[in-house]
Formats: C-alpha cells, structure tokens, sequence
C-alpha cells in the first residue's frame, strides 16, 4: 500500500476545486444568506422572552451555536455523495480497482481536500464575517475549547462514515439523488443543526442525543458554547467514538459486499 | 511460462427479470426470477511475454467482460485465469501495480486537471522512483507528441488528445502487460494511426506484452501479430491473422488471362468459378496449393499471358463469416 498517494489524493480534491473557485462567491453568499436568516430568526425568539437567556442560553450564544452547527460542522457533504452515487451508476467505480489502492481511503483523501478547501473559502470567510458584522461568543472554557476541537475532529469522521455508507447504498437502491434528500431532512432535525436538542420534547432529544447524527453538530456546538459540563462531555466523547467504531465497521463490510457485487455481477 | 492463461473459462451474468411499469418495478424487487447472460462461454489460451494479441469479436461478444477477468476486477463463473502467475482477483493490489489498463470508454485521467497532474497523481499511487518517472514522462510525451497538451485540463482535449494520455498514463509504472479495452474507439483516422504506431512500438522495443480488444481488424494488422476471434462468448480462432482464412474456410482466388480463348478448363486444385473466355477465375482448392502446383496441372501448350494471385480481403472474410452465421444460426 502507497501511503504518500493519499495526501496526494487530497493535493488533488483541492486542485480540482481551485478550477471552479468563481464558484466560492456563491457559497460564501448562500452561507451568509443562510446565516443572516437564522441570526434574525433567533433574534426574534429572544425578543419575545423577557429574560436574557432561552434555557440557560443567551442570544450571541445561540448565534455562535447557529455557525458551529450549521456552515462550520454540517458543511457541504454532497459532494462526496455524489461522487460516490455518479461513480457507483457509471460503473466508473471499476476503474478505482484497476489501481493499487483502497476506495474508502482514497474517498477519506478526497473528502480531506475537499474539507480544507470549504474550510479556507467558506468556513472560515463566513466566521469572520459574522464574528465582526453580528458577534460572536469565545468558548465557554479552556477545556471547553479543546474539547470542541476534539468533537469537530469526531464530527468530521461521523459525517464522512455516514454519507459513505450512504453513497455505497447506491449499489443496491440506484437512487442516491432521493436519498440524498431524505438523508439530508433527517440529517437536518436529528444532527441539530438548525434547532439545538435541548428545545426538543424530552423523548425526542432522548432519542436523538444518542443517534450518531447529534456528534455531527449537536455536541460539538452545545460543548464550545458550555452546555455540557465536563463529566457529560467525556460521556459524550466516549459513546461518539463507540459509534465511530461501529459505523466505520459498517463501511467497511459495506464497502467489501459492494466490492463483492462489483466483481460478481459486474456492477 | 505463459504470462496469462485462461483456462475453460467462463462468465455468466444473472440478470433479475424487470417486468415493465410501476408495479413490475416493485415486484422485480421481490422477484427471484433470472435471466442468464453467457458473456464468455468456455474460452481457453495462453499468451507468452512479449506478445501482442488482439482479442477480436463484434459487439457483445464478451470481449470486455474477458478484460475485466483478467485485470482482476471480475470473477469467472468458472474456469480459471491467471495473469503473472496468480489469480487476479484475489490479488487484485498485487496484480493492479504490474499492470496497466486503458478503457476507451472510461477515463482515468482527472477531468478538471492539467494531464500532467493525473500522471504525477500516478506517481504516488505506483510508487514510481523519481528519476524513472521523468524518464518515462519525457519518453512517453515525445513519442505520443503530447508536449502541447499536457499542462492543459482533460476536459479540454480532444478524444484523440484524451486517448493518447490514458495509453501514456496506464504505461508510465512499466506494467509488464498492458490490456486495451476498444482503445481506437471513435478516434479520427490520424488519431488511430498515431495510437496504433505507439502501441507497436511499445511492444516491439520495450517488450511489453499487449492485449487489446477491438472490432476494427486494421488495429489487429498493425499492432498484433496474433489474433483471438470471439464471438457469443465462444472462441472462434486463435492464430496469426494470415491463418485465419483458412480457418474460416475462405480460399485464394486466381485469375489466368490467355491471348486466345482456350476453351473451357477444369483442374484439380483450382475450381473454376467465371469463365469469361480469355480470362478464367479460380478458387484454389486448398492453402497448401501453391500456384505452381496449378500451372503445372494445367500444363504448356496454352496462350498464358497473366497470372493473378487474390488474397481474400480478411474484412470481407470476416463479415461473411458472421452474415452466414446469422443466417444459419450456427458456425459453419
Ligand atoms: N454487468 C453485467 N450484467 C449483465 N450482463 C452483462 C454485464 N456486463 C456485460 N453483460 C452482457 O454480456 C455480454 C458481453 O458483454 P461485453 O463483454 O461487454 O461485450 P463486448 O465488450 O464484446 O462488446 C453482453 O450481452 C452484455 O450485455
Ligand atoms: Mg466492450
């Protein structure tokens, strides 16, 4: 196995990405629009209440927990599933294992460029905006910050695993542009990257507080902002790597009975 | 040591049955009934290093289903392949880093990218040492007269362009065999004469075996020496192309021009098919004939002005081959 071609690989996603970077400004627009939406829809729901805070929470809090959950954690993972879905109905997938490498590493490679990319163009070009147009709140504590970035880190691998598997589906549904949408419904009510769990009715943030769409952007969010206290963090850091194991053993033998299918049937 | 050998093997598709509208849709879902599709049907060979061979059949004929066997990106229903020694499949890693594969209608290359950055991208992904690299790089660029194009993104070439850079690519890790899958498909003339050259050349100077599927029978006169026929998943011939002929049963036409008509003329190792007077056409009897064997049937004591040899046009051969059987629903 050549490890230095997979940082090749993500070289590579980003390069790929520079060749349309006019595109940039749209969507560092649309996560402004996006943003500027939900700042003024959090603005009304504070207004409405006499005291400072919602459930312990004040308004810059929630516009800080709006940017994490959203355009930060929950970035734009259709690419990969639509690499994966047109690949995978092409029959271009082939063509991966004409080469000495492992697809779901190169998937990881390209989805770490494609990260980076988002990350210098949007992401952080957005944050900057936000944080000197509206504000923006520093973590709750020091521990809080470090265990934010621990969470993104988790945050980043859950949303890869989930919409590998979700993409490899394909070869057994060939319809990865209406799952696409179904998963993207659920993803966006259970992940809690527009309403946070603790404003949902006690069973349902029961539910899905152990789903693993919440360490997409739930938990990240809600522990840099101190909704968690550390006892609850380490819980929540400890159940999201079980499910980090668990669905990375699910893309694995995905991926091998996908393989399987592909060499068998051809497809 | 044969290089690969395919041994009885064969490939059978299993199709779910689709029934037609909405409700066949979500039957077929539950449905167990197949159709079988025999895409390659009991074939056996073995190519030795340093070949070329054209594997040849119409459309549908199995070829690209008996390429994928032996890249190791299909399995044989049964019978066995084996390609350097081992089942490709099950050493698909192994196998894919001796090999280079170009599909004509698939790309290997990156669409967005300067042609350049697919081949370094390979690079990495061959573990290919620097120097050697640059080598073949250089080597490679100047023979395919690639120069022009290669800092230019692939979605911008031209098919032609396209090709050569696949062929370039799938050959800068010196794969000890190089398997083509319709690699002159929908090129221009010029396009296919320049591919056709290189591949020649590659497997004259640098020895690299090469198998390559086609049903353009020019492709298999100027780069392979011999030729695998298939057709229905079935071996037709395996030979060198100027055998084919006589496996097909076609015979060498001969024209005798006379000064004067020398009345009608029968032989035993030529039949006689036109007579127009002074000029009579023959069908040699076999391939062994030669046409000294004729003329000294039909002895001196004639007006023989010219002699005439026709070598059947294997195109022609071919199509008739494939018309008869079409008509007679089986191979003659
Ligand atoms: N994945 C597949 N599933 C079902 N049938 C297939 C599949 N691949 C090829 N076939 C069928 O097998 C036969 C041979 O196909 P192929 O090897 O592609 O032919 P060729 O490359 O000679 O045109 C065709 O009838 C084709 O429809
Ligand atoms: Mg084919």
């Amino acid at each position: 196995m050549k490890l230095a071609a997979y940082p090749a690989f993500t070289a590579t996603a980003f390069q790929s990405r520079l060749a349309y970077r006019n595109q940039v400004w749209s969507g560092v627009f649309g996560e402004l629009v996006f943003m500027f939406a939900r700042i003024a829809i959090w603005t009304s729901v504070f207004s409405t209440v006499a005291s400072s805070s919602v459930d312990g929470v004040t308004l810059p809090q929630m516009i800080t927990y709006a940017l994490l959950a959203g355009p930060v954690l929950y970035w734009d993972y259709s690419r990969l599933l639509r690499d994966i879905g047109t690949a995978v109905k092409s029959g271009d997938i082939a063509v991966y294992l004409l080469k000495p490498l492992l697809y779901p590493a190169y998937m990881l490679a390209s989805h770490i460029g494609n990260f980076l990319f988002d990350l210098l163009t949007v992401t952080v070009p957005v944050a900057i905006i936000i944080a000197f147009t509206v504000g923006l709140v520093p973590p709750a504590s020091l521990f809080h910050g470090f265990a934010f970035l621990a969470f993104w880190f988790l945050s980043f691998a859950m949303l890869f695993l989930l919409t590998a598997i979700l993409g490899l589906a394909a070869f057994w549904l060939m319809t990865a542009d209406s799952l696409d949408w179904f998963f993207n419904s659920i993803m966006t009510l259970l992940a809690g990257g527009i309403v946070p769990l603790w404003f949902f009715p006690g069973w349902l943030a029961a539910i899905a507080g152990n789903l693993p769409f919440a360490w997409v952007s739930y938990y990240p969010a809600a522990i840099y902002i101190g909704q968690l206290d550390p006892a609850q963090v380490l819980t929540a850091f400890v159940v999201g790597l079980l499910w980090f194991a668990v669905l990375l053993g699910f893309l694995l033998w995905i991926w091998a009975r996908a393989r399987h299918r592909l060499i068998v049937q051809g497809g | 040591m044969a290089i690969i050998s395919a041994s009885s093997v064969e490939k059978v598709f299993r199709q779910p049955k689709r029934q037609a509208g909405f409700g066949g849709a979500i039957r077929s879902l539950f449905s167990r009934e197949f159709t079988e599709i025999r895409a390659v049907d009991g074939i056996s060979f073995a190519i030795e290093p340093g070949e070329a061979v054209g594997y040849l059949g119409p459309n549908g004929a199995g070829k690209s289903t008996m390429i994928k066997m032996m890249t190791g990106i299909l399995v044989p229903s049964s019978g066995t392949v084996e390609v350097l020694g081992r089942e490709p499949h099950s050493h698909r890693i192994t196998n894919a880093a001796e090999i280079g594969v170009v599909f004509g209608q698939r790309s290997q290359l990156w669409w967005d990218l300067p042609v350049r950055d697919s081949f370094e991208l390979n690079r990495h992904i061959y573990d290919i040492p620097a120097p050697r690299f640059a080598d073949n790089l250089a080597r490679l660029t100047a023979m395919l007269d690639m120069a022009f194009y290669i800092d230019r993104p692939v979605r911008q070439l031209s098919l032609g362009q396209r090709m050569r850079a696949e062929i370039a690519m799938a050959l800068l890790h010196d794969p000890k065999i190089l398997f083509l899958d319709e690699p002159t498909i929908g090129l221009d003339v010029v396009a296919k004469d320049t591919v056709r050259k290189f591949l020649a050349e590659v497997n004259r100077e640098r020895g690299t075996t090469i198998i390559l599927t086609t049903h353009d029978l020019v492709d298999i006169e100027e780069i392979c020496p011999r030729l695998i026929m298939v057709d229905d998943g079935k071996l037709l011939f395996d030979g060198e192309l100027k055998h084919l002929r006589t496996a097909l049963g076609s015979r060498r036409r001969l024209k005798l021009e006379f000064g004067t008509d020398p009345g009608p003329i029968t032989l035993k190792t030529a039949a006689l098919v036109t007579d127009e007077g002074a000029a009579k056409h023959f069908l040699l009897e076999s391939e062994q004939t030669s046409i000294l064997d004729v003329l000294t049937e039909l002895g001196s004591g004639h007006d023989l002005k010219d002699v005439k040899l026709e070598e059947p046009d294997i195109e022609e051969v071919i199509r008739t081959f494939y018309r008869n059987k079409a008509q007679t629903g089986a191979a003659p």
